[in-house]
């Protein structure tokens, strides 16, 4: 579902104190940074979750072209290797794995399984990135903005955090549906059914109860940034409040939103593939991992293969999303221990 | 400290009224019309204009509202239709304060619908917070004594990969497998303890608390295990050890201890977030808590059933909030409230 | 299954006219039941639990709520009688003759079927051992009226019913026996003379003997019992069983003997064998996990019966011994589609539409021949007086070139776009995208507009953007007027804010005059040929086109006995006939 409060809130967030400092390193021979990248690459299952994610990445961002060049095609039918017969069971074994369909064609209407997962990626993932990236942008600046200036500004982004949170946020989700992707359907390019304005109401939703959780953890982390001596110098040389939550404070934050970002991403992939079983999210025709796996889950009897494809694919991209943010929290906070 | 936890629950109630007015908004903005439903097949468009007035959707929004807030306040009494009602004192559903409202679909209070879910929920949800407070506590600290061998590794990434598949997916699964295929528990069907005693209660809990216990139970591994780290590098655990108390006396004494503050905040806020959060695994396994009310209040567009759920759900988040504040103050005692 | 929950409901027909007018001439109505049931309806079991699994929870228990074919058989046969009722037959044309079961005969009419009675038995009882008597039927039937508390039900009553309309709702004068304004009107209406009830129609309702065995409108109420919307999930029974408990909508009831019932006053062969000791209603399992256990065959599971298909990712799994426990019999629904009328305005669209349209590829992409039977017609051929429509007879796995042949024809800019409306399901969401496929080759630009539960209330609304809307239909009790005239007449349907039924606006005078001469017609005969013209005037303006007939394919437990699906119980597994070994 979204993010629970043991996924974001458990992680122990680097300390900003190691976080670099530009101008200091550069005297001292190898920046924090580089001895950050050093750590990790050093770390080896970090590196495989690295490649992994990388490896995911770039498949994401090449399925439209492969599509576009034919090379994969989500969409067509080839009923005629489905049998009618037994419910439209692909024909053969393994669930009709051949070369021209490497992972088998899907029951009934033997669309292939290779190209729905493959593509169905690119729709997981820009979901999960545009929600992932409004979240902490949100987040990131009503965090700095409430740590910094305290007071009744910090109490009533507080209450507002407080509210979002109350709400429970998978019933609203649910219930908001047909007005909120009507209402996205009105702002945005196509009807009601388009992937768009369905994929654009799961991105906002997630955005929307995701960002407290990203405000909390950068207030505390300001609040630990503010007494340091050189935002007190920009307070000092009478720098604008702009220019001191963006240009002083913001660069000390950037690994513990690094770290945010690759732990909230696999939980906004999971999420995506959760509201699709509960028929929420972005429609076949048009795939998405979650999708995908809604429409195979009752084939584990009948098709194994097409049963467990997809559910395997979310798992290994959740899973190393998560291990590549706990390699790079572990790089950036030399303190930890492995 | 009374006078802050009165202040607390003032700010509460104001937020839940503030959540029932958006939630009233929301609603009302829908386009789903709930008198076509309430009317059924064969509708003419003059008897869904009486449906309508009948169910009390006529009114403007503002005063569905305000007589909502009245019904929490003083009791309500249904039909809504005065007339109805002293022409035909029968047919009178009385719901006492604090009225959440009528569920015209289930024709049941939202109370009453409440009062038969709840148990359910809590029961579901104590089982899988017991199953993954124990277990993740206890692999976490294995994983961090052993740290850096194939036990640690394999114990983050058992739990990590059980995180992984999406929850739906592993509640089906077992459900199929588990309980269907291999025989190997009874098809879970939600057992009360006046019917089947406490082991028939336990045993119906199984293995939706099991599904849940595994979306969990990951966070909870890895945050006792860093945690443990970082306490076997802080002084005063050098100290115990230097005075040559064995590892498991300082593991529990100290380091254990130290880790309690988290640790409640997390189950806490995890825990309230699950009474609403559960609507999947109770959807999968059709137990009817407060999760599958949800579910089926939104599949039927049962309004009073969502808003008045909405309410408590967020009731608990904000008790639950407050609860965690003051157990700080009593397990640690840096912390002072007020 | 969504399409059949919500709307798609009721009773089943005859292929035969014949026998459907033998009961409903009048004066031979007592015949019927002498009639020998002459089929192999096997006989179960007596004693032992039976349990009925069910998926989604029923809305309405309430007699004059209930709306769900399944149901409403399903409660015949164990807790409400009817006046008359359909027999337990796998003939249709038996089991679509309704027989007396609380009326001592199966009606009489005058006036040309404008004034119907009926007389009431003696010795039946309620479950407290009370007599029915005719003012209860009279109290029953005036609850249909109070719109606004008892709601959901069929409304059939409200516009056959001699009352007045009143100018400012446009609804009757009478509202029902609560608030009770026009009380006089409806006592006028419907008259009891000892235990003769007498009811007095505005205009003639030639098969109304039909529509009281095919639904549960006119059957008989306790005024004391009665506490409106309270009573929905209450069970006051005159039958074989009673509710032991509380109905529980979320997890069903138990069924149990009703000591006051007696046999003697039923026809318990035909009607009610009534064998299992008690009946479980166990709603909630998904399909899925019906399934798994049906197939599996363990524990409650093999006295199990249910109402659900086997789903295609399972057909599979019922081969060997768990083939033998299956039955695969056609349903009396149709699904179709309507070409939105204001959108398509040109006949050869619509023509290019319909010769374009793949039913087979549909049929394949839902399960293939055990899901779906082909239709020719948006009657269902249990209907009395079905034919198949020409328009739609031939191949139907759709012909892109000719459809393109059409479009060029007619002159329109290709690729000419059309939005595609139908309800999102798993199933449906690749059924639509199986028609894309052959429309977009015709030279159609498709979209496809999957909807969750705003469907009806979208497809409903006259300045919808959909062009090709789809339907699914079953006939209320079987006759094709309660199929193509609620779905069709525009005078009924199409108002400023809905287009009713009629979801592609189709309006025709030549078709609307049809179906006034099947409302005027004093006979079945005369109302059936007037529908078989109006089905032909509908095939020509492709106001409709036919997908399929859903198959009902169903699994039950190895210790069932006596399994049967008829048309009386709309081919859902009858429960007046089935067993289980104790």
């Amino acid at each position: 579902m979204t993010v629970q409060a043991s996924n974001l809130e458990s992680e122990q967030l680097p300390d900003p104190s190691g976080a670099p400092e530009g101008d200091v390193s550069k005297l001292a021979g190898k920046s924090p940074t580089r001895l950050a990248l050093g750590r990790f690459r050093r770390d080896k299952l970090s590196m495989v979750a690295f490649v992994v994610v990388a490896l995911y990445i770039l498949a994401a961002l090449s399925a439209p072209f492969l599509v576009k060049f034919g090379v994969l095609d989500p969409t067509s039918f080839n009923q005629e290797l489905t049998d009618p017969s037994t419910g439209g069971l692909p024909i053969g074994k393994l669930g009709g794995i051949s070369w021209e369909h490497p992972l088998g064609v899907e029951p009934q209407t033997g669309r292939d399984v290779l190209s729905r997962v493959w593509y169905g990626l690119t729709f997981s993932l820009a979901i999960a990135l545009t929600a992932t990236i409004l979240a902490i942008v949100f987040g990131a600046v009503l965090g700095i903005i409430a740590g910094f200036s305290g007071g009744w500004v910090d109490a009533t982004i507080g209450r507002a955090i407080d509210l979002t949170l109350s709400f429970p946020s998978t019933l609203m989700l649910l219930a908001l549906s047909s007005i909120g992707i009507q209402l996205m359907a009105d702002i945005l390019p196509g009807t009601f059914s388009d992937p768009l304005p369905n994929g654009a109401y799961v991105v906002f939703v997630l955005a929307l109860f995701g960002w407290p959780g990203v405000a909390r953890i950068i207030r505390g982390q300001v609040l630990s940034v503010r007494e340091r001596e050189f935002v007190d110098a920009a307070v000092l040389l009478g720098a604008s409040r702009r220019r001191i939550y963006f240009k002083e404070i913001l660069p000390n934050l950037w690994a513990p939103i690094l770290v945010v970002f690759t732990l909230t991403m696999p939980a906004y992939i999971s999420a995506e593939a959760a509201l699709s079983y509960l028929n929420v999210g972005i429609k076949p025709p048009t795939p998405t991992l979650g999708n995908v796996l809604r429409s195979s889950i009752n084939y584990s009897s009948a098709d194994f293969i097409f049963f467990f494809t997809p559910a395997f694919l979310i798992m290994i991209i959740v899973v190393s999303f998560n291990l590549l943010g706990d390699g790079l929290r572990d790089a950036l906070d030399p303190k930890t221990h492995r | 400290m009374y006078a802050y936890v009165v202040r607390r629950l003032f700010v509460g109630v104001i937020m839940l009224i503030a959540m029932s007015l958006v939630t009233f908004v929301l609603f009302f903005a829908s386009p789903i019309d709930p008198a076509r439903y309430a009317c059924g097949k064969n509708c003419s468009p003059e008897l869904r204009e009486q449906t309508r007035n009948a169910l009390g959707y006529d009114k403007p929004v503002i005063v569905q509202w305000t007589d909502f807030l009245k019904g929490i306040v003083q009791g309500r009494d249904y039909p809504d239709d005065p007339e109805l009602r002293a022409a035909a004192p029968e047919l009178v559903t009385h719901c006492p304060a604090p009225c959440f409202g009528y569920s015209v679909v289930n024709t049941k209070t939202v109370n009453e619908e409440i009062k038969e879910a709840f148990p359910v929920s809590l029961s579901i949800s104590v089982a899988a917070v017991v199953l993954w407070l124990f277990f993740g506590v206890l692999l976490g600290v294995m994983a961090a004594i052993r740290r850096g061998t194939i036990v640690d590794r394999g114990i983050v990434a058992a739990a990590l990969v059980l995180y992984a598949f999406p929850s739906f997916f592993i509640g089906l699964f077992l459900l199929k497998f588990i309980a269907i295929k291999w025989e190997l528990v009874d098809v879970p069907v939600y057992t009360t303890i006046a019917e089947g005693g406490i082991g028939g209660w336990l045993s119906s809990l199984l293995l939706p608390a099991v599904t849940l216990a595994m979306l969990y139970m990951a966070g909870y591994v890895r945050m006792t295990r860093a945690f443990v780290l970082e306490s076997m590098t802080e002084d005063y655990v050098r100290t115990a050890r230097a005075k040559g108390l064995r590892q498991n006396k300082v593991l529990v004494k100290h380091t254990m201890r130290a880790a309690l503050t988290p640790l409640v905040t997390l189950i806490g806020l995890d825990f309230a977030g699950l009474m609403g959060g559960a609507i999947i695994t109770e959807t999968v396994f059709n137990y009817n808590g407060l999760g599958k009310l949800a579910y089926d209040a939104n599949t039927t567009n049962d309004l009073p059933t969502i808003i008045g759920l909405v309410l408590l759900l967020g009731t608990f988040v904000i008790l639950a909030n407050i609860i965690v504040d003051m157990l700080y103050a009593v397990i640690d005692p840096r912390v002072r409230v007020g | 299954m969504f399409k059949y929950r919500k709307r798609v409901l009721a009773a089943s027909a005859a292929i035969a006219l014949a026998a459907g007018l033998a009961a409903c001439g009048g004066d031979d109505g007592g015949e019927s039941s002498d009639n020998p049931t002459g089929d192999a309806a096997a006989t179960g079991e007596a004693g032992g639990t039976l349990n009925y699994l069910i998926y989604a929870p029923i809305e309405h228990v309430d007699p004059q709520r209930i709306y769900v074919g399944r149901d409403i058989t399903n409660f015949s046969r164990t807790v409400y009688r009817q006046l008359v009722t359909f027999p337990i037959s796998t003939d249709p044309e038996v089991s679509n003759t309704p027989v007396p079961d609380l009326a001592t005969d199966t009606g009489t009419s005058e006036q040309g079927g404008k004034v119907w009675s009926f007389t009431v038995k003696d010795g039946v009882k309620w479950e407290d051992g009370q007599p029915i008597t005719c003012e209860d039927f009279k109290y029953g039937a005036s609850r249909v009226f109070a719109t606004d508390v008892i709601t959901g039900g069929p409304n059939y009553l409200l516009s056959y019913l001699d009352i007045p309309t009143d100018e400012k709702t446009g609804l009757p004068a009478y509202n029902g026996p609560y608030k009770g304004d026009g009380q006089e009107l409806f006592d006028k209406a419907i008259t009891c003379d000892g235990n003769t009830i007498t009811y007095n129609f505005k205009k003639p309702w030639p098969d109304f003997p039909l529509a009281v065995a095919g639904l549960h409108m006119m059957d008989p109420y306790r005024q004391d019992k009665d506490q409106g919307d309270k009573s929905n999930f209450q069970i006051f029974s005159n039958g074989p069983y009673k509710l032991e408990g509380t109905w529980s909508k979320n997890k069903g009831a138990t069924l149990v003997r009703n000591e006051n019932y007696d046999p003697a006053t039923d026809d318990p062969d035909n009607i009610r064998r009534a064998l299992p000791e008690s009946i479980v209603f166990n709603i909630g399992q998904t399909t899925e996990t019906i399934y798994d256990q049906l197939i599996a065959d363990s524990g409650d599971a093999q006295t199990a019966v249910t109402g659900q298909r086997v789903p295609p990712a399972y057909y599979n799994q019922i081969e060997g011994a768990v083939a033998d426990r299956s039955s695969l019999q056609a349903s009396p629904y149709v699904d179709y589609l309507v070409p939105n009328f204001r959108n398509m305005t040109d006949p050869k669209v619509r023509e290019a539409l319909k010769v374009a349209t793949n039913a087979e590829a549909w049929i394949n992409a839902g399960g293939g021949e055990k899901a779906y039977a082909p239709a020719e017609s948006i009657v269902n051929p249990a209907v009395v007086g079905y034919q198949d429509n020409p328009a739609f007879s031939g191949p139907q796995e759709g012909d892109p070139e000719a459809a393109k042949a059409l479009l060029e024809e007619a002159g329109v800019q290709t690729p000419f776009p059309i939005t595609f409306t139908y309800p999102s399901s798993e199933t449906a969401d690749k059924q639509a995208a199986a028609l894309k496929e052959t429309w977009d080759a015709a030279g159609f630009d498709v979209t496809l507009d999957g909807l969750g539960d705003t469907y009806y209330d979208v497809i409903q609304k006259p300045n919808k953007e959909s062009d090709v809307i789809w339907g699914g239909w079953g006939a209320d009790w079987p006759s094709a007027i309660t199929v193509t005239p609620p779905l069709f007449d525009s005078r009924i349907n199409l108002t400023q804010n809905s287009d009713g039924q009629d979801y592609g606006a189709y309006k025709s005078d030549e078709f609307n005059s049809l179906v006034d001469q099947a409302q005027e017609a004093g006979t079945l005969e005369d109302q059936t040929a007037a529908l078989q013209e109006a089905d032909i005037v509908l095939g020509q303006d492709v106001a409709y086109i036919p997908l399929e007939i859903a198959q009902f394919y169903f699994l039950y437990g190895s210790k069932v006995t006596g399994f049967t699906t008829t048309p009386a119980s709309s081919m859902y597994p009858d429960l007046g006939a089935i067993g289980v070994e104790s």
